[in-house]
């Protein structure tokens, strides 16, 4: 009985840390957009909010706090605060999941900086990242507005894709490696010496479409095309409700999956010894935030896919290549 | 503590059922459905059977919800059934048509088979993969292909020629 107790203590001081800290990063990364978005289109970006515009994302917080509730007439209106969960709540639990260092002692008890390592722990994170669609369908749903409506098929349409593709490009891996474990994984990489991106480059770049579509990010951005839909599933929403989505979509889910891809190909923690005992957590960080801002170069860099390219790209071009991959991942692995 | 967390479990798994059934717009059945299928993963993995959890969630909860959602969704809304009554004369016949399933399930629970556990088993994926590509391998290898020629059917029944 103590011993759960003092492993429930220990999961909730995990929980304690990371959210509050995923959640100011991601407020902040909304800063960190508008700067490079700014930068990248040959402007300054925010600027008059504190030094740098460094207070912008605290000023949009407390007025996305403070506006007035307003909700559509004929909206279902327990699906539509519902949907605003079922968007934030996968992308905080895609969070679990991620490995964010090498396990380590403190009075004589061992401790992972992970929620949960669980060997099921890939399956969790792409259920997870595919289940926050619902936040989209739903918000789209119940806001009886046709724009909305239209946003939220169409993400349907690309997740139902994307998922599968995504689930055989990581199989490779998950061969390689021989776990769906997490920490496993990247435990593997260590051992072997090798980052898995070297073995599995076709995986990575096939993964790379998965993220960039699941999170709704350019060039797979269809649900929202301002220029056709006006920001299509959650244009019903005002204040902070409207706040929540982009931050789990946007934000959230690109930081947890791209935490994933660094574990899954970049070898984790896994680094050269630069700042002593705090590197491996250095190393996982600079990565993570490497590919983040990778995502927003992207976004902010090329244009948006037609709808009907997207679905069409993932079943006839994406799907053939990851099972291709798979095979002959399959058969190298047995042979040698 | 097991039983706590089953007792939870089970709560959110009857209620959610039970609303499925009971709730009459088809979209609030639906979120009903997948509140359940939620409650199922959890109890799964409560079982220990981690990957059946997984799988659940991954094929189930997401990809054919998603699929029902897209339909629900999309059907015109003058289109739906309305509420009509309970169906007394079909309660009458399914009444005990349930409950001897029920005494047959819960025979099965207690004194067949299932009622008594193999021993632990650690790894669970590779076991599940172990057994289903060796002893289950003609009965997986079936189901796969009804399930090709179940969607190959429907492609060609939803299709509609051109021109």
């Amino acid at each position: 009985m103590q011993e759960l107790g003092l492993s429930l203590l220990i999961t909730l001081i995990k929980v304690l840390i990371i959210i509050p800290v995923a959640l100011g990063v991601s407020a902040y990364l909304t800063w960190f957009e508008r700067k490079l978005a700014g930068h990248i289109q040959n402007r300054l970006g925010p600027t008059v909010v504190g030094p740098f515009g460094l207070l912008q994302p605290i000023a949009d917080a407390i007025k996305l706090a403070t506006k007035e509730s307003i909700i559509p007439k004929g909206a279902d209106v327990p699906v539509y605060y519902l949907a605003i969960l079922m968007a934030l709540v996968p992308s905080i639990l895609l969070l679990a999941v991620v490995p964010w260092g090498p396990g380590f002692q403190i009075a004589g008890k061992y401790i992972e900086p992970i929620i949960s390592d669980v060997n099921i722990a890939l399956l969790l994170a792409f259920a997870f990242g595919s289940l926050s669609v619902y936040g989209t369908i739903f918000s789209g749903w119940a806001s009886n507005s046709k724009y909305a409506f239209i946003g939220s098929l169409r993400k349907a349409a690309v997740i139902i894709a994307y998922e599968v593709v995504l689930g055989f490009s990581v199989l490779g891996v998950i061969l390689l490696a021989g776990t769906l474990s997490t920490v496993g994984i990247v435990e593997a990489q260590i051992q072997k010496g090798v980052w898995f991106i070297v073995y599995q480059p076709v995986a990575f770049i096939l993964y790379l479409y998965c993220m960039l579509a699941e999170s709704g990010r350019v060039p797979f951005d269809i649900q929202e095309a301002e220029a056709e839909l006006v920001t299509g599933y959650n244009v019903e929403y005002g204040g902070m409700k409207f706040g929540a989505f982009p931050l789990a979509e946007w934000y959230l889910n690109v930081i947890a999956l791209s935490a994933i891809a660094v574990v899954l190909f970049f070898g984790g923690w896994d680094g050269p010894q630069i700042l002593g005992p705090i590197s491996p957590y250095f190393w996982f960080l600079f990565k993570t935030f490497a590919l983040v801002f990778f995502v927003l170069w992207l976004h902010w860099t090329l244009p948006r896919f037609q709808a009907k390219d997207i679905t069409e790209i993932a079943w006839k071009i994406l799907l053939p290549v990851a099972l291709l991959n798979l095979i002959i991942t399959a058969v190298v692995v047995y042979l040698f | 503590m097991e039983w706590l967390i089953f007792a939870v479990l089970g709560t959110w798994l009857i209620v959610s059922a039970l609303g499925v059934v009971f709730v009459k717009n088809p979209v609030h059945s639906i979120l009903f459905f997948l509140s359940s299928l939620l409650a199922m993963a959890g109890i799964f993995i409560s079982l220990g059977a981690e990957l059946l959890a997984g799988i659940q969630l991954i094929i189930y909860a997401v990809a054919i919800v998603v699929f029902y959602v897209l339909v629900i969704t999309t059907i015109p809304w003058e289109k739906v059934k309305r509420f009509e009554g309970f169906y007394k004369k079909e309660l009458i016949i399914s009444a005990p048509a349930l409950v001897i399933l029920f005494i047959l399930m819960a025979y099965m629970v207690l004194k067949g088979k299932f009622a008594t556990p193999v021993g632990v088993i650690k790894d669970n994926v590779r076991e599940v993969g172990k057994t289903l590509f060796t002893s289950y391998l003609f009965p997986f290898e079936v189901a796969s292909v009804i399930l090709l020629v179940a969607m190959v059917g429907a492609i060609l029944l939803g299709r509609r020629e051109e021109g």
